[in-house]
């Protein structure tokens, strides 16, 4: 009886043990997970992240200007990088009205984590600008309020001409640390605008007189690009941003690319025909263009400089608006061969040709970047165009504009979550952006009518 | 078994002759007794996660889902506003200054933008107005005032 006793005994003891060893075990890892094994890097900790199920939180409270002088552009920096970071929909950003409740600080010592936590912040941005002559030194660190520390802290120095540049290297390069996503906030558009309301005499289509511009990507720091006192038309980056192509009626339309920083104009079809629409190859080195030199409107492509002219399509219908895809091996465009004018894809090499849509009327098709596959066009929907989707893995059509005036030529940005078009929803036509989701239509452009937008890399 | 024989009988000894020990326990013989209740014990340790409800569930990770609709999210305005202007969200003191801030950022993932007010009976009307001025601003649409039957505490 005492074996037995024993047996049964030990047998429960070593249950309990074993369940007492798991709960231990369990006890001591418990406090160990939050601590970060020595191998892995530190980025971890670097992102600030927000209260579950909600984006974090963001404060920009105004630059400290060091000096008097640089009073204005720490203004400008921080309310500019405010929009830049709201821009992309990633971290909700406490309206600036609210920081009056948060006493300022002119050092980072000085910051008062508690008031920032107490406005809902779990990340505040603490700049400084110094001008230093005409240069200027923007100082910027990310600090996470629950932490205290500092996660992001970088310095520029540069010339004061353009301020807002310092603000949108910034956003970028806290998008790409925190989210890990290529931010849009150096990119620029170009577009085509009658905003100096010039006119001149002559033929009834060559009255109209429309330049192209170039902006950032938020509407500011518009240039003209194109001084011909003609129609320039039908804008689009080259894939380094560094030309620009379009349509230009000098009277007989014709391709041209300026090149920016060269001041250079190059006409690379030389007056073969009459050339449309000019589009660049990803890799940029070629040229997509709709030609009637051939007897009726047919995609073509050819090298940059106007040589290796190739045929893509070859129909007697009319054949417009090309835009490569991603990798350069297919090119999308519209015709009307089936009665109304549809998007149509064919490989490069004018083979494999597929219809897409199945619209009343759909033009204007514009190819994706890479992460997503999709392809935005122009529909008719009632009086007017609205912007839809084609996605291309899916074969699904979704509309993100609702018949708010027409909306017509869609753009993407480089990294796909944004579309520019050019709407008459307030008034005249101006440029809009929109996101891929049809939320957050901002418009950038106010004087004149501007069209056409295009999105650089 | 708990009998005993002696091993052998061996010479010399105070006993000289080989005797039969028969021992009586003057205790009780609990021994039984525990082996029933280890036993028992074991089958409820075994039983007992069994007996915890149903089925355990992971909920999916989604970091943009919305609040349940039925949460309700309540302001508490104690008497102690007249000194530190401040209101109570969860237990949080919340000053009346950063109150609009505060709640539109809670009314961002609700769809229903409702608060329940919960205020003391002797806060007077200017300040229940400037609570719900904040409240306003933020964009909740609907401010339902709690208040207890004649007999509740």
């Amino acid at each position: 009886m005492r074996m037995r006793f024993l047996g049964v005994g030990s047998w429960a003891l070593g249950v309990l043990a074993v369940a007492g060893a798991a709960a231990f075990a369990g006890a001591r890892q418990a406090p160990q997970q939050p601590a970060p094994a020595p191998q892995q890097p530190s980025e971890i900790a670097v992102v600030i992240s927000g209260d579950p199920g909600t984006p974090p939180r963001y404060a920009i409270p105004d630059f400290v200007a060091l000096n008097p002088e640089a009073a204005e552009v720490a203004k400008t920096v921080a309310q500019v990088l405010w929009d830049d970071l709201a821009f992309e929909r990633e971290f909700y950003l406490i309206p600036r009205d609210t920081y009056s409740t948060v006493p300022a600080a002119r050092t980072a010592d000085q910051i008062n984590f508690n008031s920032w936590r107490e406005l809902g912040a779990d990340g505040v941005i603490f700049g400084t600008v110094q001008r230093m002559g005409a240069n200027v030194r923007v100082e910027v660190r990310l600090f996470n309020v629950r932490t205290r520390q500092a996660v992001f802290s970088k310095e520029y120095t540069g010339t004061d001409a353009n301020p807002r540049l310092y603000a949108h290297t910034i956003a970028d390069e806290i998008h790409q640390q925190q989210r890990n996503l290529r931010g849009v906030a150096r990119t620029r558009l170009t577009f085509a605008s009658d905003r100096n309301r010039e006119r001149v005499a002559g033929p009834v289509e060559n009255r109209d007189v429309k330049e192209i511009y170039i902006a950032d990507y938020d509407g500011a720091n518009s240039r003209r690009v194109t001084t011909s006192r003609q129609l320039n038309i039908n804008p689009s980056w080259s894939p380094d941003a560094r030309a620009v192509a379009y349509t230009s009626y000098v009277p007989v339309p014709d391709i041209f690319i300026s090149y920016l920083y060269r001041g250079v104009r190059e006409n690379p079809t030389k007056r073969q025909g009459s050339n449309f629409l000019p589009v660049f190859s990803p890799d940029g080195t070629r040229m997509a263009f709709m030609s009637n030199r051939d007897g009726n409107p047919e995609i073509y492509a050819m090298n940059v400089d106007g040589s290796g002219v190739r045929r893509i399509t070859n129909h007697p219908a009319g054949d417009s608006s090309p835009t490569w895809s991603p990798t350069g091996t297919q090119i999308a465009f519209t015709s009307d061969r089936s009665g109304t004018p549809q998007i149509y894809i064919v490989g490069a090499d004018g083979l494999n040709l597929r219809r897409l849509t199945n619209e009343s009327y759909a033009d204007r098709p514009t190819w994706s970047p890479a992460p997503f596959n999709e392809i935005a066009f122009a529909a008719r929907t009632g009086p007017g165009y609205d912007i839809k989707i084609f996605d291309l893995a899916s074969g699904m059509t979704r509309q993100i504009t609702f018949g708010e005036g027409t909306n017509e030529s869609p753009a993407y940005a480089p990294n796909g979550r944004h579309i520019a078009f050019s709407s008459t929803r307030a008034g005249r036509w101006q440029i809009f952006t929109i996101g891929r989701d049809g939320r957050l239509v901002k418009q950038l452009t106010r004087d004149g009518n501007n069209t056409t937008p295009a999105w650089s890399n | 078994m708990p009998k005993v024989m002696s091993s052998a009988p061996n010479a010399g000894g105070r006993h000289q002759r080989g005797r039969r020990i028969s021992p009586t326990l003057s205790e009780m013989n609990v021994i039984p007794l525990v082996d029933v209740m280890l036993v028992l014990l074991i089958i409820f340790m075994v039983a007992a996660p069994m007996l915890q409800r149903g089925v355990e569930v992971t909920l999916p990770v989604a970091a943009r889902s919305q609040e349940i609709a039925s949460e309700r999210l309540f302001v508490d305005l104690p008497l102690s506003y007249r000194e530190d202007r401040a209101v109570f969200i969860n237990k949080e003191a919340i000053r009346i200054d950063v109150l609009a801030e505060r709640v539109r950022q809670m009314m961002l993932t609700r769809t229903d933008k409702v608060v329940y007010l919960r205020g003391d009976e002797q806060v007077n009307l200017q300040e229940l107005y400037e609570v719900f001025d904040r409240l306003k601003e933020a964009g909740v649409q609907n401010v339902g005032i709690l208040s207890r039957l004649p007999g509740e505490r």
